[in-house]
């Protein structure tokens, strides 16, 4: 039994904006840190998580069983071939959705926390009953959102619900920052979303298409220990969730030294 | 520079004396220096604490800061910049948070909500409403009567919503999406406001007008 279980629901609001890559990434490495750590797909509507983590071909029950007590809950967790400290629980199917309530999300949460120290819950986008019932079941929230107006409001929203549920504590995760784009202002920069969305900043993650090609492969970036920009936010995520003081990267630097490596490129050409 | 002096007056309360008097009288009795006024329970617009900082003035002394039970009082005063301090004993009489989308009730004629409002989240005042709190962009707050926000606005605020046209909207910052006052609506200016200046919202000759809650533009 995990006495000291942390139920983390990892949300939104508007949809697409990377929760499910971040529970994967951050399953990923808290597992390689040594902590036993599941993650649990409530978004079962459109799950991915599974694919995400290239487990899907290795679903056999899913917690509507666990619920419907025709299977063990050992039998339904998937743990992860390369990391055995991670595994995961799909939540059900589809269908699932018009008989799940608050109470089996809170059950299946329950059981969970008897075996692990870390439960991260990839939330479905949106308000509705999927949010709720996720909620429900949760103490602290990671809301994350990309620098646009649309999914600061929706993450806002979110916040607010949240604060209601006395979900404590609430943290942000900044995903597909584009340091050239904040340089040149045609995006928000970190201090114009935090200023209104008033959560202590948990990490930034930086845009990179090693994110999608990783996502195809059913591979986190964490997983190989890329040392991919995206990869390496991820990791400090994990390890600031650890309780470890990581300093955050400044947009304002990555851009510099973006911009010197290009130089140094160029230089090296014409010399 | 000369270190000034650091002193503290009270006023009296209400229902005992006029505070002008008796400031005039305390205020004869110090030194210049610098002063942190306890206005009790006296109910200070802007105007008013403009009119007790030019007392000070007068004879010498400048106005640090305001202590107050009355959170118009504080509002007003940091509103004009000056430090504000609720009494200690006040947070206890705040109304508790108010049901998110709910109506708040209130059977004074303020409605006082502690907490930033987010987006979807609407306040609703039948007299006075005063928040604590910023209002962030999607959040909403509206009043039968003046609307006053300690904090940020930068959502949608409506004042005199049954057609009191005398209502204001009054801010600390005020860079809101959209303001309404009574049935005239304007949208937010789009300049960024200058930073530290309190700005207030008023209907004049039918359209909305912003200006800094300044002293000056407050006297008569
Ligand atoms: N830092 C990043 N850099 C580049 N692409 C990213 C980054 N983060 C996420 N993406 C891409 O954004 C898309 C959406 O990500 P993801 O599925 O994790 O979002 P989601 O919030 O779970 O979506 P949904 O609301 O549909 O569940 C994916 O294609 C993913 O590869
Ligand atoms: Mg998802």
């Amino acid at each position: 039994m995990a006495p000291n279980t942390r139920t983390i629901l990892i949300c939104s609001g508007k949809g697409g904006v990377g929760k499910t890559t971040l529970t994967a990434n951050l399953g990923i490495a808290l597992a390689k840190q040594g902590v036993r750590t599941v993650v649990l797909d409530a978004d079962f509507g459109l799950r991915n998580l599974d694919l995400l983590l290239g487990l899907e071909n290795r679903i056999v029950y899913t917690a509507q069983e666990v619920l419907e007590e025709s299977c063990r809950l050992e039998q339904a967790l998937v743990k992860h071939k390369q990391e055995p400290n991670l595994a995961l629980l799909p939540a059900g199917n589809p269908r699932m959705l018009e008989w799940l309530k608050p109470d089996d999300m809170q059950r299946i949460v329950e059981m969970l926390r008897e075996i692990f120290e870390y439960v991260l819950i990839d939330c479905p986008a949106g308000v509705e009953d999927g949010f709720k019932n996720a909620v429900s079941a949760t103490k602290e929230a990671i809301v994350i959102t990309t620098p646009e107006v649309s999914a600061v409001r929706d993450a806002d929203r979110v916040i607010g619900l949240l604060n209601t549920q006395g979900i404590k504590p609430i943290q942000l995760v900044l995903n597909r920052v584009r340091p050239k784009m904040i340089a040149s202002q045609e995006m928000l920069a970190v201090d114009d979303v935090t200023d209104i969305l008033a959560l202590p900043l948990l990490g930034l993650v930086l845009e990179d298409e090693q994110v999608i090609v990783s996502t195809n492969r059913g591979e986190p970036l964490t997983l190989s220990g890329s040392n991919s920009p995206a990869a390496r936010c991820y990791s400090n995520i994990a390890r600031r969730l650890q309780g470890e003081n990581i300093p955050l990267i400044d947009p304002a630097k990555e851009e510099q030294g973006l911009r010197a490596k290009v130089r140094r490129l160029m230089q090296t050409k014409i010399f | 520079m000369k270190h000034l002096e650091r002193k503290s007056i009270a006023l009296p309360l209400k229902k005992d004396d006029d505070w002008r008097k008796v400031l005039k009288i305390k205020l004869n009795a110090l030194k210049p220096g610098l002063i942190e006024i306890d206005c009790r329970d006296w109910q200070f617009n802007c105007r008013d604490i403009y009119k007790l900082a030019s007392l000070l003035n007068e004879s010498g002394c400048k106005l640090l800061s305001i202590q107050s039970d009355i959170p118009e009082t504080i509002v007003s005063a940091a509103a004009l910049g000056y430090q504000t301090q609720l009494a200690k004993n006040y947070n206890e009489g705040i109304a508790q948070q108010v049901d998110r989308n709910l109506p708040g009730k209130s059977s004074a004629n303020t409605l006082f909500h502690k907490g930033t409002l987010r987006s979807g989240d609407h306040l609703k005042a039948e007299g006075d409403v005063l928040l604590l709190g910023d209002v962030n962009p999607g959040a909403k707050i509206s009043a039968g009567g003046n609307v006053m926000v300690w904090g940020r606005l930068r959502g949608v605020a409506h004042a005199g919503k049954e057609g009191n046209n005398n209502a204001r909207i009054i801010a600390l910052q005020l860079r809101p999406l959209q303001l309404r006052i009574a049935d005239v609506i304007a949208r937010g200016p789009e300049e960024k406001p200058e930073p530290g200046l309190a700005e207030e919202a008023k209907l004049q000759e039918g359209r909305i007008l912003i200006e800094p809650a300044n002293p000056q533009n407050l006297q008569k």
